[in-house]
């Protein structure tokens, strides 16, 4: 995986589409680019053997995970999941509840280590409290211990609760994952069942360069735990970054939830790690100052990866510049919009809307809840003119508030949150990353 | 050399230290010793692009000791590409490093250790604390030496477990070169709480004095 020069990377892809290209000579503009990145494919070939990868799974063992048989399904994910593995590759499994067991210390993944994976287990039974920190912790410790710096070196959270023992906050843990991201150990989380905080896991995720999976229904965790270490095993391009150079005057943010680093006129988009033939599409706004008619003014992109698979494909992905004209108000009202980018960007405005409002329905904000769908609404309304699809997205706005102007069911608040997380990153209603076709 | 561009006095200013801080991270091995002693010493860019990531490091909290290990491991080239021009650094992390990151997260919060001893002896640097202190000082209880097991008042130990004797280590803190903190590490959760914001009060105080 992480040498570029033993592997055949065929077909990245890097396109940017603006939604529209005048920008108004006297006043401020926002203008929104739609960037679709494919990650290059890995040509088969049975002779190259893919990078290794060290992960921890972390399994939550509190009480409550003794309901609906959820620890005993989860072990049984991850006996499966480690007979994917490969004698190069590496694993762990840790229990916490409000103790912390390392059930089998960091090890290689041979043959007769897999095997002896589900006497390890037996074990195992549900009780205690949440220390989900110390949990995590000592999950990364044991990936540390055998960290594969060409590698991936992830841990893999289960949780069923709220963290209450040990460090709980959510800021903290989030910025946590993010320190240890940047010293190679990335974290995906699994919440199973209602009573699990979805922002948390979200977050730590998000900050930590993994996957947050919702296992509204307990017989999806097996496919859910094989199909995130499946994922491991496919990365093809570690920390993938877009990097924008912007002109004076021109700034950037990113709508969809990928973090952007600002320094000295460059925009870096931090994407994550893809997987083989991966598609993410990504939502930035730009947004301008005034400028003389006529004047053009472009923004350069090019994307590139710690693994530099991007640059060493067939292919190579070429930079592309992007360019704007300022123009008076007449011209920019009328120009021509790209209605591709307009829908993505009305969806993307809607599911945003829609986290938001799972929040503000479970503290009780009805009304609020229901106005901030309504404002979403009549914005999308306002440019969809003819456009079905534009049409459509507002009137399921319309179609949803009552639900969310009163009070949802626990699940429902989950899955809507849920389906939203998973447009917003580009990846499939169950979790996965999708690919092209 | 006698090229070397800087004077002490240059080299603090623009690295925003004290010369005192200058000639303290030189006796303790941070910075490489300059060519010629006394008044007329000079230091190179080098010392500099050092200089700079120690401080930046330093604003990261990380204690002396892990941070002359990561620089004894750069090169000046390198650390000059860490130094970047709006002063944003990013250190690639060793994997020791990451396992040393880790431990110290756990201690900080009380988490204890499961990494074997075998463990921490593959790997090439000392994983826990080696602390820059006076030889005279006792840094960690001998292999024979009575232990006192932490307290279990905390919620996620159900018995106080006895640490094994060469867990016990202790972190230096240098708040400023005339100044330091000494913490013996692990300690009870309550005990950790209060020190984390002693060291944070602390910090906050000496850095407004530059």
């Amino acid at each position: 995986m992480t040498n570029p020069a033993t592997r055949t990377l065929v077909d990245p892809n890097l396109t940017i589409r603006p939604d529209r290209t005048l920008i108004r000579a006297h006043a401020r503009s926002e203008r929104f680019l739609l960037v679709e990145v494919v990650a290059p494919t890995v040509a088969p070939d049975p002779s190259r053997r893919r990078a290794p990868v060290n992960l921890a799974f972390v399994l939550d063992r509190s009480g409550s995970m003794g309901g609906q048989n959820k620890l005993g399904l989860a072990k049984q994910a991850v006996v499966e999941a480690v007979h994917r593995l490969e004698a190069e590759d590496r694993f762990s499994v840790v229990a916490y509840d409000n103790e912390l067991d390392v059930v089998i210390p960091a090890t290689v993944a041979a043959p007769g280590e897999r095997r002896r994976t589900a006497d390890r287990l037996a074990g195992l039974d549900a009780r205690g409290s949440t220390n989900l920190h110390g949990g995590w912790l000592t999950g990364c410790e044991q990936v540390a211990s055998s960290l594969t710096p060409d590698g991936v070196n992830r841990v893999l959270l289960l949780t069923d609760g709220l963290a209450n023992v040990g460090v709980t906050d959510h800021d903290e843990l989030q910025r946590l994952a993010g320190t240890l991201r940047d010293r190679g150990i990335t974290t995906s989380t699994f919440g199973v069942g209602t009573d699990f905080d979805e922002t948390l896991l979200q977050g730590m995720a998000d900050s930590g360069g993994g996957h947050f999976y919702f296992i509204g229904d307990v017989a999806q965790m097996r496919d859910h735990i094989t199909s995130e270490v499946g994922e491991t095993l496919e990365i093809v391009a570690r920390d993938v970054v877009l990097e924008l150079v912007l002109p004076d005057g021109v700034r950037v943010e990113a709508l969809s939830p990928f973090r952007v680093e600002h320094r000295a006129g460059i925009a870096r988009v931090h994407l994550g790690d893809m997987v083989s033939g991966q598609v993410l599409s990504v939502v930035l706004r730009v947004t301008f100052d005034f400028g003389e008619v006529g004047r053009e003014i472009g923004v350069a992109a090019r994307i590139a990866d710690r693994d530099g698979a991007f640059a060493a494909s067939t292919p190579a992905v070429a930079p592309i510049t992007v360019a704007w004209r300022y123009a008076d108000h007449g011209a920019n009202d009328t120009q021509p919009r790209d209605r591709d980018v307009d829908r993505v960007v009305a969806r993307l405005f809607a599911e945003r809307a829609r986290q938001e409002a799972v929040q503000l329905n479970r503290q009780g904000r009805f009304d609020e809840a229901g106005k901030l769908l309504d404002g979403v609404r009549r914005r999308v309304a306002s440019y969809a003119g003819s456009d079905p699809e534009l049409q459509r997205i507002a009137a399921e706005l319309r179609d949803e508030r009552p639900s969310y102007a009163a009070a949802m069911p626990e699940y429902a608040r989950k899955r809507a949150y849920y389906d939203a997380s998973t447009y917003l990153r580009s990846r499939s209603p169950d979790g996965q990353s999708q690919k092209r076709v | 050399m006698p090229d070397d561009p800087y004077t002490i006095a240059d080299l603090a200013r623009l690295a925003g230290v004290t010369p005192r801080t200058v000639r303290y991270y030189v006796a303790q091995g941070l910075l490489p010793s300059p060519e010629a002693a006394g008044p007329g010493t000079r230091y190179s860019a080098g010392h500099l692009a050092r200089l700079r990531l120690i401080r930046h490091l330093q604003r990261e909290h990380l204690p002396l000791a892990e941070i002359r290990n990561r620089l004894a491991s750069l090169g000046d080239e390198e650390v000059r590409g860490l130094v970047g021009e709006g002063g944003e650094t990013r250190v690639p992390a060793a994997p020791a490093q990451t396992l040393a990151y880790v431990q110290d997260l756990m201690a900080r919060t009380g988490v204890q250790s499961r990494v074997s001893a075998a463990h921490e002896a593959a790997a090439p640097y000392q994983a826990r604390y080696e602390p820059l202190v006076p030889d005279a000082f006792p840094t960690r209880a001998a292999p024979g030496d009575p232990v006192t097991p932490t307290p279990a008042s905390t919620p996620w130990t159900a018995e106080p477990r006895p640490l094994p004797p060469d867990r016990s280590t202790w972190e230096r803190h240098t708040l400023n070169p005339d100044v330091e903190l000494h913490i013996r590490r692990p300690l009870d959760r309550r005990t950790n709480k209060r020190v984390d914001q002693l060291i944070r009060i602390a910090r906050e105080l000496f850095d407004d004095e530059g």
